[in-house]
């Protein structure tokens, strides 16, 4: 984008604090802009403002964003989770986050472009977001959706030992879906007349999604790329399964990054039918190893090794199959 | 073709912000001008126009606003709208209310929206002089749908979901009165069964003062000699902004709801002067030819009219030439019908004045009565051999035409008819 190069859009620079100290001019200034937030907002503003601080933005985004969510729903913002999603919870359209943004420019004194505002889906996001351009870190990877197609094409793992129908990955967490469909070889003997989705396997899909997160969501450093052939399995606490899961079940999996420094990524994943607890893991562990981008491997080839694949059964031959291939024999 | 009835109204004026408060307006001859404040400078000759009471929209932040505390409007709408939205939909609401219009009744495909404003020339004003010291980047994301012209369309129909045919009108003073023609057009062709007509002005600074650069406002300092349509004294008109919200539905929707109209709509007529950009035809041909069209597609022969509700603002040319279009169509001295212009105790609406003196029209056959033409001391002799109502008259009229002109010479007449 040649464009983006001259007006300087896309890149994302430290903010330039200004040399000059922040007036009582200023303060007012700030004060008149956020008249109608909280005054935690407006202190926490005015406290950026004089030391740079980036611990008091999320105060000030967060009172920025309920000043413009209408007041039945501002008590969502009270206990404000990251997942809270700006649409659908909090009923922010796209001209209302224009006005965030625009009230957030010119508090925090920062350029935000229109194609970073696409990929803000949550308040996680927008604070994640924020951050980063304050303090000048590489912006997060915005939350994407991955399609079965690409999934069989990126992940190590294969079919019929996947367990991932469709999969979004951010920076914060990884959210994916499996349908069982009975068809799983394993419930033939799993149980004897009552098949039952193995809460083994479960935990498996969960640690399926960890993966798929760290190849398509983790922030790593410039250049470098998680290889795909680096990720196994380490361990995990806390695994406890509360509901029987039947063919019909649709499995909606979530993954969220506790820790995670290079070799040890440590998740908690929980999975769900409709609003109902299936299982919930407060730890899984997986390696994994960063190699220079340029030196990764164009394609992965085959399935050889089944990271994240808890029954440690025999890897299967490489098979040399180009990744779209793949991806299309997974969808069949 | 189906008949078409006026069910519902809803008007914010100088004269009251509900209709028990204008039909005692009306009636009683009480005016709505004050001395308005941001005119108070020496720089500035004009000092009065009709105001909105019990609104506050002197900023440009909708959040500052003040209204009356019956109304409830939503930050997500309020802030896409200029001081007329904010009238227009609170006129829309005591419509909606007083046409006892369901919420199906509103949103479907058969019912639909014609407006009328000039937009917001306050708000233009200031997101312009934002975007010049703020940069582009800054502006408000909502700015250009709150002040360009449209800006009432835009928020009605988001606002009421309305899903029929919409679309503003412009042609300065004739607006909404091209917008009811209009509506009544598509009511009688079978294309809708349910109309919304809707006027509405800011009424303020930007919106009145640069009439005065073309000396046709009034520069009176008495808010009771202000506005004197018709008078040899008359200086200019007085401005005014507001809101007003007509229902038009036919006869089937009329009879199915089970409610009872106001008039019946009877028909429309319009013609233009091709004179001159902003001064009417000195004999006021564009708008005798929309009367004498109007009636003629009434079915309605003009001794039958017993009410004209005139355009007359009170300007030196525009008054005169109005007259003569009268004299014009109404040849008959024994059966001229009673004259009178509101905009003496409103002022100029503007766009909003076709719909707003509808509704006036409106109350005043369902209430029956007719309106006198208030602060008329001396007649101008030029605007003689019309028959204009000097007090009320509590006479029900049955045959009632409403003129509008605009720039460009546009002239539209509007014909409506008591319900027996």
């Amino acid at each position: 984008m040649p464009d983006a190069v001259l007006s300087n859009q896309g890149t994302n620079k430290p903010i330039p604090l200004t040399n000059k100290p922040f007036s009582p001019e200023d303060e007012t200034a700030l004060r008149e802009a956020l008249k109608r937030c909280s005054p935690s907002a407006f202190e926490s503003a005015v406290q950026f403002r004089k030391t740079g601080n980036a611990e008091h933005v999320p105060a000030v985004v967060i009172g920025i964003i309920e000043r413009f969510v209408e007041p039945d729903l501002r008590i969502k913002l009270k206990d404000a989770d990251d997942d809270l999603r700006l649409i659908e919870d909090l009923g922010i359209d796209s001209l209302t986050m224009m006005e965030i943004v625009i009230l957030v420019e010119d508090v925090l004194q920062m350029t935000i472009n229109n194609d970073e505002l696409r990929n803000l889906r949550t308040v996680g996001d927008v604070k994640t977001f924020i951050d980063c351009k304050i303090r000048g870190l590489a912006l997060p990877k915005p939350t994407k959706f991955i399609p079965i197609e690409h999934i069989g094409a990126v992940m190590p793992v294969q079919p019929p030992f996947l367990f991932l129908n469709e999969a979004s990955v951010s920076s914060t967490a990884a959210n994916g879906k499996y349908r069982i469909t009975g068809q799983e070889f394993f419930l033939q003997g799993h149980f004897k007349d009552n098949p039952v989705m193995p809460a083994s396997i479960m935990l498996e899909a969960l640690g399926q999604l960890a993966v798929l997160y760290l190849l398509e969501g983790a922030p790593t450093e410039a250049g470098k790329v998680v290889s795909p052939q680096s990720i196994f399995f380490t361990g995990c606490e806390g695994v406890r399964a509360h509901r029987i899961c039947k063919p019909g079940d649709i499995l909606s999996l979530s993954i969220k990054p506790k820790r995670m420094k290079m070799p040890l990524a440590t998740f908690e994943g929980a999975i769900r039918v409709g609003q109902e607890k299936a299982v919930i893991a407060e730890e899984i562990t997986l390696t994994f190893l960063m190699v220079d981008a340029a030196n990764a491997p164009v394609s992965i080839n085959g399935a050889f090794e089944h990271a994240g694949n808890l029954s440690g059964s025999a890897a299967a031959p490489a098979t040399g199959v180009p990744p779209l291939r793949v991806a299309m024999n997974a969808t069949g | 073709m189906p008949r078409v009835f006026i069910t519902g109204l809803g008007l914010v004026t100088s004269i009251g912000n509900d209709a028990a408060t204008v039909t005692r307006s009306l009636r009683e001859l009480r005016h709505g001008f004050e001395v308005f404040p941001p005119f108070q400078k020496p720089e500035i000759p004009v000092k009065v126009i009709g105001t909105i009471k019990d609104f506050a929209t002197n900023s440009p932040d909708p959040e500052d606003w003040a209204f009356p505390a019956g109304y409830t409007i939503k930050r997500e709408l309020l802030r896409t709208m200029a001081p007329n939205g904010l009238f227009a939909q609170c006129a829309m609401l005591q419509a909606v209310a007083d046409a006892k219009l369901t919420e199906p009744d509103i949103s479907n495909r058969h019912t639909g929206l014609y407006a009328a404003s000039a937009g917001s020339p306050y708000l233009l004003h200031h997101h312009n002089d934002r975007l010049n010291k703020v940069g582009v980047m800054r502006c408000s994301p909502l700015g250009i749908v709150a002040s360009i012209a449209g800006t009432l369309n835009f928020n009605l129909i988001a606002a009421f979901k309305i899903q029929g045919s919409s679309c503003g009108f412009s042609s300065a003073c004739a607006s909404s009165a091209h917008a009811l023609g209009f509506a009544l057009d598509d009511l009688k062709l079978g294309r809708q069964k349910r109309m919304f007509v809707v006027g509405a002005e800011d009424g303020n600074l930007d919106a009145i003062l640069p009439f005065a650069g073309m000396r046709t406002l009034s520069l009176q300092t008495d808010p009771n000699l202000a506005s004197r349509p018709f008078d040899a004294a008359r200086d200019g008109f007085v401005g005014t902004g507001g809101g007003v919200a007509l229902v038009l539905e036919t006869e089937e929707e009329v009879v199915r709801r089970g409610v009872t109209p106001y008039a019946e709509v009877l028909g429309w007529g319009q013609a233009s002067d091709g004179w001159n950009v902003a001064i009417s035809h000195p004999e006021g041909s564009g708008s005798a030819a929309a009367m004498t069209l109007a009636l003629r597609a009434s079915g309605v022969a003009p001794e039958q009219v017993d009410y004209v509700n005139a355009h007359a603002t009170s300007t030196l040319i525009g008054d005169i030439s109005e007259a003569r279009a009268l004299r014009s169509v109404f040849q008959d001295a024994a059966l001229r019908p009673a004259v009178s212009s509101t905009k003496a105790l409103t002022g100029h609406g503007l766009s909003l004045a076709g719909v707003m003196e509808s509704a006036f029209c409106a109350l005043a056959i369902r209430e029956g009565f007719i309106p006198g033409n208030a602060h008329l001391t001396k007649l101008d002799p030029e605007c003689a051999g019309i028959n204009i109502l000097r007090t009320t008259e509590n006479t029900p009229p049955k045959i009632v035409i409403k003129n509008s002109s605009g720039f460009g010479g546009a002239n539209v007449a509007l014909v409506f008819k008591r319900v027996a």
